[in-house]
């Protein structure tokens, strides 16, 4: 849809969207990254990863949110 | 320690999952029927003669059932089907006040004397509903956005730099088509098990210390296990309600946004 057809309602149907989006997507990214890391963990025999693909995980979930629905 | 030697059938013991939610067949021999699946088939009845008796020969001045029912389906057009679906809202309302009353019946089985079991706490039902809408929903989207179309706009949104894509893409993917069916189908199940054993509590509770076992002492617990079952059937009545709304609604967001792509 481009800016000009935006009617009022949009809005606060992005705003709903939003709302029932976020969690979504930061299970999501967490499970992803947070599995990746799990995975190398294994395959590595270390423990560093799972951390930090959690982490990393929640801040690209965050961008995407962000650069979804924050502007 | 006076209480680990006493008998174990004078102690009160908490209502567990199993006794609560797990039902013997109805019918000997039929394994499949029993108390949630003969609730389910009843409301499937009580829906249908309720939208046959409101609708079937509708009046311009509404009167009885059919008074209900629009207003009922004003609720849902206004409140569900519009802000998501706009122009389209009218072609899926058919849908939306169907499943908002179903579900909404289910919930209020929990709280109806006697009946006493809110359909949607066992999984299974919520699940092949939530189904139901996801095969929908991804249907819609390669309908309306062409199979490549609908994958690409779901997990390559416009508008965010080129690199970046490569990260982002995999969580649009779970979270679009794994978690959000997940989540739908769970949400309603949760609620409706949760009530359901809160409520059991508090009644056994007031049922244990005020009739079973009747004590001086026992008898404040158990007036304030009746007066937090009266509470929070009342809350019950306001969370069912609420999570038929929440069902519905967000049947309508996931065929919204299969049928347009997002902007």
């Amino acid at each position: 849809m481009s800016e000009q057809e935006r009617r009022p309602e949009d809005d606060g149907q992005d705003f709903a969207n939003a709302a029932w989006s976020i969690p979504s997507y930061l299970l999501a990214g967490m499970a992803i990254y947070g599995g990746a890391g799990w995975l190398l963990d294994r395959w590595l025999d270390t423990s560093a990863f799972f951390p930090i693909g959690v982490v990393l995980g929640i801040v690209l979930s965050v961008y995407l949110v962000y650069r979804k629905y924050g502007r | 320690m006076i209480t680990l030697t006493a008998p174990a059938e004078d102690q009160f013991k908490a209502p567990s999952p199993d006794e609560l939610f797990t039902f013997s067949p109805i019918i000997n021999g039929v394994d499949w029927f029993t108390k949630p699946v003969l609730l389910a088939l009843l409301s499937s009845v009580v829906v249908i003669w309720f939208c046959w008796a409101a609708f079937g020969s509708p009046k311009i001045v509404p009167r009885g059932v059919q008074n209900v029912a629009e207003y009922g389906y004003m609720f849902v057009r206004d409140q569900v089907a519009r802000p998501f679906l706009g122009k389209d809202a009218d072609r899926w309302m058919g849908l939306l006040v169907t499943l908002f009353f179903m579900v909404l019946l289910w919930n209020i089985m929990g709280v109806i004397p006697v009946v006493q079991f809110p359909v949607a706490s066992h999984i299974a039902f919520p699940a092949v509903l939530a189904g139901s809408i996801y095969v929908l929903k991804v249907y819609l989207g390669i309908k309306h956005q062409g199979a490549v179309g609908y994958f690409k706009n779901m997990m390559f949104p416009p508008g965010l730099p080129k690199g970046i894509y490569l990260l982002l893409a995999p969580i649009e993917f779970l979270s679009n088509l794994i978690i959000a069916p997940f989540t739908h189908a769970v949400r309603l199940f949760a609620n409706m098990f949760a009530g359901h054993m809160l409520l059991a509590f508090f009644s056994m509770v007031g049922f244990w210390f005020l009739f079973e076992k009747l004590t001086p002492l026992g008898a404040g617990v158990g007036v304030v296990g009746v007066i937090m079952t009266i509470i929070f059937t009342g809350f019950e009545l306001f969370i069912q309600f609420l999570q038929a709304f929440l069902f519905a609604m967000l049947a309508a967001m996931y065929i919204g946004g299969s049928l347009h792509a997002e902007h």
